[in-house]
């Protein structure tokens, strides 16, 4: 995936819709509960505004495994995330079906047989399995991967944290730069409010903020 | 793995890793030839993690930021107007 704009744009105004989701229930939480919250609602953006890939539904199934994490996701998903055997059941990752126990084996034995494996002599050697799980770690869903997919997938993912990386730090220079003008513009003392009533006037019922996040995104799981 | 997975060819593998390669920031790239597998995928997991760790650093500056706009600040109006396009 190109980085492209319509990605970023997507992924802001997604994640500042959650941003004012969270600060509903966590407005006037602990410092630690808000970052969190922001987190979560970064990640989540990250993962709609790319779509269905590996990773994005790999990223969704963790952070649903998380307790405190679900009615957000719920109500950001909606009908999508309430498929339980996918998502919610803790013991997703246990292969049931009998293609996956095939297909994990076969690749379990081609690990084990350096010569066999399609790709071989590119990716063979200790060194680059060790690493390899690493990788399978630190990408979302990465460890039901074949290798293949794996680098796909890792190139995407990484693509789409560079960019959630960018908006991020744009925003906070923006809102930093103007914040920064206010205040050394200001005589008059300023009454410091809590994002609370901020989220407050602007949609004041949770109904209005059901109305606004009606468009629920397509993340197909 | 399906068939369509095993007829995955070398080439195609190579032309993933040298997008993987492009990908990496111009510090972290070995400059010329063409980097080994392993050094490769350690640099990646390196980059994630540090992506990562610029995400988490922006959650918190950002939860700390917000916590002291008010409703009639510039900020509340520019977040306002970006929800808005």
């Amino acid at each position: 995936m190109q980085a492209t704009k319509s990605f970023e744009q997507a992924f802001l105004k997604q994640m500042l819709l959650g941003i004012q989701l969270s600060a509903v229930s966590h407005g006037s939480g602990s410092l630690q509960e808000r970052k969190s919250a922001i987190k979560l609602s970064a990640d989540v953006a990250m993962a709609v505004a790319r779509g269905s890939k590996k990773w994005t539904r790999g990223l969704i199934a963790s952070l649903s495994k998380e307790e405190q994490n679900r009615s957000f996701l719920q109500f950001v998903l909606g009908k999508e995330f309430e498929r339980p055997a996918k998502i919610c059941h803790s013991s997703w990752k246990i292969p049931r079906s009998k293609n996956i126990v095939r297909r994990s084996l076969r690749f379990l034995s081609k690990r084990k047989s350096n010569i066999r494996a399609p790709n071989s002599s590119v990716l063979a050697g200790t060194l680059v399995e060790k690493r390899t799980q690493v990788l399978k770690r630190l990408v979302p869903g990465g460890q039901s991967m074949d290798a293949f997919s794996l680098l796909d997938e890792t190139l995407d993912y990484a693509a789409c944290l560079r960019a959630q990386v960018d908006v991020m730090q744009k925003l906070m220079t923006t809102l930093e730069a103007s914040k920064h003008r206010a205040d050394s513009d200001a005589q008059r003392p300023k009454e410091k409010f809590h994002l609370l009533p901020m989220v407050g006037s602007w949609y004041s019922t949770r109904k209005g903020l059901r109305k606004r996040l009606s468009k629920r995104p397509k993340l197909t799981l | 793995m399906s068939s369509r997975r095993s007829r995955v060819s070398e080439e195609e593998i190579n032309e993933l890793i040298s997008k993987l390669q492009s990908l990496l920031p111009e510090a972290r790239r070995r400059g010329g030839g063409r980097a080994s597998a392993a050094k490769l995928l350690k640099e990646t997991c390196n980059y994630i993690r540090s992506l990562n760790r610029e995400v988490d650093d922006l959650s918190g500056r950002l939860s700390a930021l917000m916590a002291t706009m008010d409703n009639n600040s510039a900020e509340a109006e520019i977040i306002r107007s970006l929800l808005r396009s």
